[in-house]
């Protein structure tokens, strides 16, 4: 509380033009901010070292019918006290430009491009003020997000095509892969400029798979839109309809019972060890060490077993409500899983010991693909990859949310930023996953597994939800319309984020270690794509 | 290097050890049985996304892993469309990637069979309607073999993969 107040006065001391206004949300602190002070106030909240705040989401709102602005909104995490800081400012009539912090804030890159694509409002003073989301044929005008553009419009063709960054000289030549890869992995475009092998600069164009999905959370109800929710990126079903309904949980101020809270942490690890279990496996297998591969998917295997015989879904789909779980999962069934634990923990640290000894497979892995602490710094990195690259946070341990203010989590964190440390923040994270599984169980209370939502939220009403899922930290914003449905749904996977800093770590490696790299990452296209 | 060989040794075949599918074998047109039976003995699957959440693709990259190993059955995964026999699309197509579904249709060398793997390839799914969905694979190519769920099993894969090609040999 005292930190909230000290970083408050701060800021008010600096700037006596901003506005506070009511929190949003628990810990945190929302200012109304004039649109010209924007770059000057979110420049000193990310330096000043007694703040040093990570812009952690940045998004915009279309307030039509209810008023006639756009909003526009900075979220910000400070680094030692984990406080957020919202920053809000409203463009009012025609007003369509906005100043763009990309200039002195990295991270808003991607989210300013976003922004104007989706909306139509132009970030002034953006470097890069190229097409994100909407691919160059997408008809002149079309702005998802406005509330004049209908949902299932059928959208028009036009000529155009996407100015990649060239790299010029003697003996450089440019590599284009994808959209659609070689092995089963989603569809996205990578472009290298290489002069001999390594490789002097990536591009990414994503976007390919952008089905829609913030448009169709506004066609839907606060209650129902959970299965939607779990379609974001199918990998983290239960990281995203947690956060989902967290956030809508919070717009209810509906209270969820105990033993609903232990069996939402209980889903969340076990999505955690199938997905990390497979990664390791892919890491191997990108480096062709194919029987280290062979037996993390089978252990990746056992726990999706698992989880089918838990809950009859291999993704642990249709586990979440709004209000609490679906199922309660029995005493008995519990013991079951740490049983199957207990068999794969030891399975694991086996072959975990045998990969870590292995000197040819380490001599792929370390020193590549390094991610510098700094950069992970510039680009707001988290998650596994920030972990690995010393970005120490982990939702968990930084603002508890599900039974984790009862179960103490232990944050593995790595500084080399390389292939090898993105193994290692995996490896110890399983190990913690196990154990943290094993406490739940002996401290899970008797209880409902649900409660019902009792009212309805005031239209325009709205709040932030976060979950530390297994790629890293996922965002929601759920903004309430009339008659319980939805009016505005930001989505942020952790995986817009570390895209882009992708295209620093793989800086000077050699071209065939950039799927090792991209593994090392594993990052989501439909999380990312929307 | 003998550690892990000597794991391997340890933990025996784990070939096989999950739950057969329930589903019913999946109906396909006559002439398409009459395709399928080129392949019966081996099958080149070129992947293709076109805006799935990933889960399908998940569940593909685990007919692979020592539970299913779908190489026992002849099927493997090609790296170019011109080395494939078959194109196995996974998710709504989406405005951005409608062109490049049609590309690869056309480098993909004939005969070649097209399989909708998962609801959203089949219908859309939840995407049904958006702007960004340009309607579900059969829209754009041919299609013809469906396997249903959202998504489905790799049990479930391996058996429609396993039916569509035995019934067309039985029937020959």
């Amino acid at each position: 509380m005292t930190e909230a107040r000290h970083c408050d006065d701060i800021l008010k001391a600096a700037f006596p033009a901003v506005r506070q206004n009511d929190p949003v949300c628990a810990k945190s602190s929302h200012f109304l901010v004039p649109k010209d002070l924007l770059p000057a106030i979110t420049h000193y909240i990310h330096t000043q070292p007694s703040l040093r705040g990570r812009l952690t989401l940045l998004w915009a709102c279309d307030h039509r019918p209810v008023r006639d602005t756009y909003g526009l909104y900075y979220l910000f995490t400070l680094e030692a006290s984990h406080h957020w800081v919202v920053l809000s400012t409203e463009l009012a009539g025609t007003d369509r430009l906005f100043p763009s912090i990309t200039p002195h804030i990295h991270a808003a890159q991607w989210y300013e491009r976003e922004i104007r694509d989706m909306f139509g409002l132009i970030p002034q003073g953006h470097p890069d003020l190229r097409r994100l989301v909407r691919h160059e044929h997408w008809p002149k005008g079309t702005h998802p997000l406005r509330k004049d553009f209908s949902w299932d419009c059928v959208l028009g063709r036009q000529q155009g095509e996407h100015r990649f960054r060239h790299i010029e000289g003697e003996g450089v030549f440019e590599v284009p892969v994808g959209p659609i890869h070689a092995g089963i992995i989603e569809s996205g475009h990578f472009r290298f400029s290489v002069a001999g092998e390594p490789i002097m600069q990536l591009e990414l164009r994503h976007f390919w798979k952008h089905r829609g999905v913030e448009k169709l959370f506004e066609e839907q109800t606060l209650i129902g839109a959970v299965p939607l929710a779990e379609r974001v990126s199918g990998d983290t079903a239960v990281g995203h309809s947690l956060a989902y309904c967290q956030a809508v949980e919070a717009l209810l101020h509906l209270e969820v019972p105990r033993r609903a809270k232990y069996l939402r942490s209980l889903f969340l690890e076990l999505e955690r060890l199938y997905n990390h279990l497979a990664d390791i496996g892919a890491i191997c297998h990108d480096t062709a060490y194919a029987l280290a591969h062979a037996h993390c998917d089978r252990m990746k295997e056992r726990i999706m077993q698992l989880n089918d015989r838990l809950t009859g879904s291999r993704f642990l789909r249709g586990v979440m409500r709004v209000g609490g779980v679906t199922r309660d999962i029995e005493n008995a069934q519990l013991t079951e899983i740490v049983e199957e634990l207990n068999r794969i923990q030891p399975d694991f640290s086996e072959v975990g010991a045998i990969i870590f000894a292995n000197a040819s497979l380490t001599d792929r892995l370390e020193t590549t693909g390094i991610l510098h602490e700094q950069t992970a710094w510039d680009h707001a990195v988290m998650g596994v990859v920030g972990r690995a690259s010393g970005m120490n946070g982990d939702l968990r341990r930084d603002r508890p949310f599900a039974a984790y203010d009862e179960l103490p989590v232990n944050v593995a964190l790595y500084r080399y930023g390389d292939v090898r440390a993105r193994l290692r923040v995996r490896g110890d994270e399983i190990q913690e996953s196990i154990r943290l599984i094993r406490e739940l169980r002996g401290r899970i209370p008797e209880g409902p597994i649900a409660n019902e939502p009792s009212c309805s939220p005031n239209p325009g009403d709205w709040t932030l939800a976060a979950v530390e899922g297994w790629r890293g930290e996922i965002l929601y914003m759920v903004m309430a319309g009339e008659g319980g449905r939805i009016h505005r749904c930001k989505v942020r996977d952790p995986s817009f984020v570390n895209w882009p800093a992708i295209q620093w770590a793989v800086l000077g490696n050699i071209i065939a270690d950039f799927p090792l790299i991209n593994k090392s990452f594993n990052l989501s296209y439909a999380g990312n794509d929307l | 290097m003998f550690r892990i060989i000597k794991k391997s040794l340890k933990i025996g075949v784990v070939t096989g050890q999950y739950r057969k599918a329930e589903k019913p074998a999946v109906s396909v047109a006559p002439e398409v049985k009459e395709k399928a039976r080129l392949f019966k003995q081996s099958l080149a699957i070129r992947a293709v996304d076109t805006g799935s959440c990933n889960a399908c693709e998940m569940e593909m990259n685990a007919l692979l892993n020592p539970v299913y190993d779908a190489e026992r059955f002849g099927i493997h995964i090609a790296a170019s469309p011109r080395h494939a026999d078959a194109l196995v699309v996974t998710g709504p197509v989406t405005v951005n990637m409608e062109r490049a579904l049609k590309d690869v249709y056309k480098q993909t060398p004939d005969p070649k069979l097209v399989i909708a793997l998962g609801d959203c390839a089949i219908n859309c799914g939840m995407f049904k309607g958006s702007y960004a969905v340009t309607g579900p694979v059969d829209r754009h190519i041919p299609v013809d073999l469906r396997i249903t769920g959202c998504p489905p099993r790799p049990a479930d894969i391996l058996q429609a993969l396993a039916d569509f090609r035995q019934e067309s040999s039985v029937d020959s």
